[in-house]
């Protein structure tokens, strides 16, 4: 009955199936439900409060300044997290021993994370809509989420680097801690990159997200003044840095996995 | 496919550092495997023993490419472990078994499913394919409960249902039984049993030497990261002499009498043990130059003397080369 040939992997149905698994422990695991769906009405009203009166265009402000606020965590925080959880169960150990690469598995839960913190960006959205009664004024709605969702991609991006670290080693708490802080200050999540401290630029400039999102605001905020080089510059920036992540992931995976091999940790939690 | 060893192992060493403290690193080492070598043929049950913290762990995680060798060199199927891991995954199955290791929250298809679309099992194949395993391992009844609602015996059957999934050519078992009631540990006994018929090779670990003597024609002994002896389980009662193993008890005895026993002819090995304030001897006895009569005739003024006769064991067998590598 041992076959001689193997199936060939199919990197997609790999991806698919790491997603669909990330949902499945979702619905069954109702912890998540705080910082997936409870979390956003509360940046939502946040953002409002804070945003009230910051001129005509608050409510865009609002709901980006929030909107990044709870897709940054799922999205970031949610990647380690995955694969913290892969540790903690232990099933990390066959999953390497599968003939998938391992960023095929952090790219499927990744992408959950995505597609969630989408659902958070649109509570947000849903909330300070009922709390201002009307929706904002967008010059280019099309464009806005088309965007979106690059921003949603920029922030995955630089999930699978952190992810990288949670297969590297188990105090990757601190690792994710520390970039999460820096992520935090530096991008501009809540409020413009500009309006921070000169120093803090370059610590920005290097994540994906501070580059799309401030296209994004020019794109949705007319006379915004975010950096001097304005929106395509900008955009590209974005593209850029996201393909440096993605390829430097796509490098640094198979060493993570090396090293982790040669180290013997990979049942550690 | 023949003439190509299922295992080939030469000079396999393995070290583990691990660091303590912050300030002042203490580093310390285990040398886990210490030059090992071994050849395994296909198609076939090869039992693995030895004691706690032997190395057959580690051993097996070196052949399943979860670890990388200090030094030496693994072959599984004529593929090296290091250089060749991409080519061998999908060729090899591991079952390490224990609590961890499974998605508690989903349930065994699920579980399935996932590690299925992992092993690239075409999608027009998986359910049927999920189906013949769970009805393999005896757990078709409950594939649609959560994991976490398991018995450890259903999740060792969970594990091996992944192990062979894909249809390894090389299943890897570690201490498969370890943890399971006498009744479970039998099922799991003749699942192993029945997967060799199917022309997979099966290298198993074990403490117990009952289930290497049931399962596994040809054994390998380990102790502190070496093979200490291999051979048939015929052959390895052979090795360490007699046929028949005399267990004597009393309140004491002299040392003289334990010297005087072990110079009877045929005597091949006298190993005494405490028991509270009795003390067992072990005699065990090559050949029939000496009778169980004379061992107890050498024992006079032990009224309370005990005698018992028995067939050698592997498991003394086992205990011998083991102890006999202690320090
Ligand atoms: N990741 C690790 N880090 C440090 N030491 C380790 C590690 N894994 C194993 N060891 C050490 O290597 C030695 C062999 O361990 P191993 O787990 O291979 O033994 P084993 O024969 O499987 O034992 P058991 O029967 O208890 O499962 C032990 O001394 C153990 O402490
Ligand atoms: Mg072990």
């Amino acid at each position: 009955m041992a076959t001689a040939d193997v199936p060939h992997v199919s990197r997609v149905r790999a991806t698919e199936a790491s997603l669909r698994l990330a949902f499945q422990m979702f619905v069954a695991d109702p912890q998540w439900l705080i910082p997936s769906m409870i979390a956003p009405v509360v940046f939502g009203l946040v953002a409002f409060e804070l945003f009230q009166g910051a001129g005509p265009d608050f409510l865009t402000y609002a709901i980006l300044g929030a909107g990044m606020m709870s897709m940054w965590g799922q999205t970031l925080y949610g990647s380690g997290w995955a694969i913290g959880q892969d540790r903690e169960f232990g099933t990390l150990e066959p999953t390497v021993q599968s003939p998938t690469p391992y960023v095929y598995v952090v790219l499927g839960r990744v992408l959950w994370n995505v597609v969630s913190g989408l659902a958070g960006g649109g509570i947000v959205y849903l909330v300070v809509l009922a709390v201002a009664g009307a929706p904002p004024a967008l010059p280019d709605p099309l464009g806005f989420v088309a965007l979106f969702l690059f921003v949603m991609l920029t922030l995955a991006a630089v999930g699978i680097l952190f992810s990288a670290a949670w297969v590297y080693t188990r105090y990757s708490g601190f690792i994710q801690n520390v970039g999460e802080f820096a992520f935090y200050v530096g991008t501009g999540c809540m409020f413009p990159v500009v309006i921070l401290p000169f120093w803090t630029n370059p610590i920005a400039l290097v994540f994906p997200p501070t580059w799309a999102l401030d296209a994004l605001r020019y794109l949705a905020i007319p006379g915004y003044v975010g950096f001097a080089w304005g929106f395509w510059p900008d955009l590209l920036g974005a593209v850029a840095t996201t393909v440096v992540y993605v390829a430097v992931a796509g490098a640094i995976f198979r060493r993570v996995e090396l090293h982790v091999l040669a180290k013997g940790n990979l049942s550690d939690y | 496919m023949t003439n190509v060893p299922a295992i080939e192992v030469r000079g396999l060493t393995r070290v583990f550092e691990s660091r303590k403290g912050f300030l002042f690193r203490e580093v310390s080492r285990t040398e886990a495997l210490r030059g090992l070598d071994l050849t395994v043929e296909p198609e076939a049950i090869f039992g693995l023993l030895g004691p706690n913290g032997a190395g057959k762990t580690t051993l097996v995680k070196i052949l399943s490419t979860l670890l990388l060798p200090s030094t030496g060199t693994a072959l599984v199927l004529g593929h090296d472990v290091v250089e060749e891991s991409a080519w061998l995954r999908p060729r090899i199955g591991l079952v390490l078994g224990g609590e961890r290791g499974l998605y508690n929250r989903i349930n065994a298809r699920d579980n399935l499913r996932y590690f299925a679309d992992l092993y690239g099992i075409p999608p027009h194949e998986r359910e049927h394919r999920i189906d013949e395993v769970l009805e393999r391992v005896g757990l078709e009844g409950a594939a649609d409960r959560r994991v976490e609602e398991y018995s450890r015996g259903m999740k060792q059957k969970l594990h091996i249902a992944r192990g062979i999934l894909h249809r390894p050519q090389v299943l890897f078992l570690d201490e498969p039984t370890i943890g399971l009631d006498p009744k479970s540990a039998r099922e799991t006994r003749k699942l192993v049993r029945s997967l060799v018929s199917d022309g997979v090779t099966i290298f198993l670990t074990t403490h117990y030497m009952f289930e290497a003597e049931e399962l596994c024609p040809e054994i390998a002994v380990m102790s502190k990261g070496r093979i200490v002896a291999r051979d048939t389980v015929a052959g390895l009662r052979q090795l360490v002499g007699g046929d028949r193993t005399l267990e004597a008890e009393a309140y004491g005895f002299e040392d003289r009498e334990v010297d005087a026993i072990r110079h009877l002819p045929g005597v091949s090995k006298v190993v005494s043990e405490e028991y509270g304030p009795r003390t067992r001897l072990t005699v065990r006895l090559r050949s029939l130059e000496t009778t169980p009569d004379q061992v107890v005739a050498t024992l006079p003024g032990h009224p309370e003397l005990a005698v018992r006769e028995r067939r050698t064991s592997l498991e003394d067998v086992y205990l011998d080369l083991v102890e006999e590598e202690a320090p």
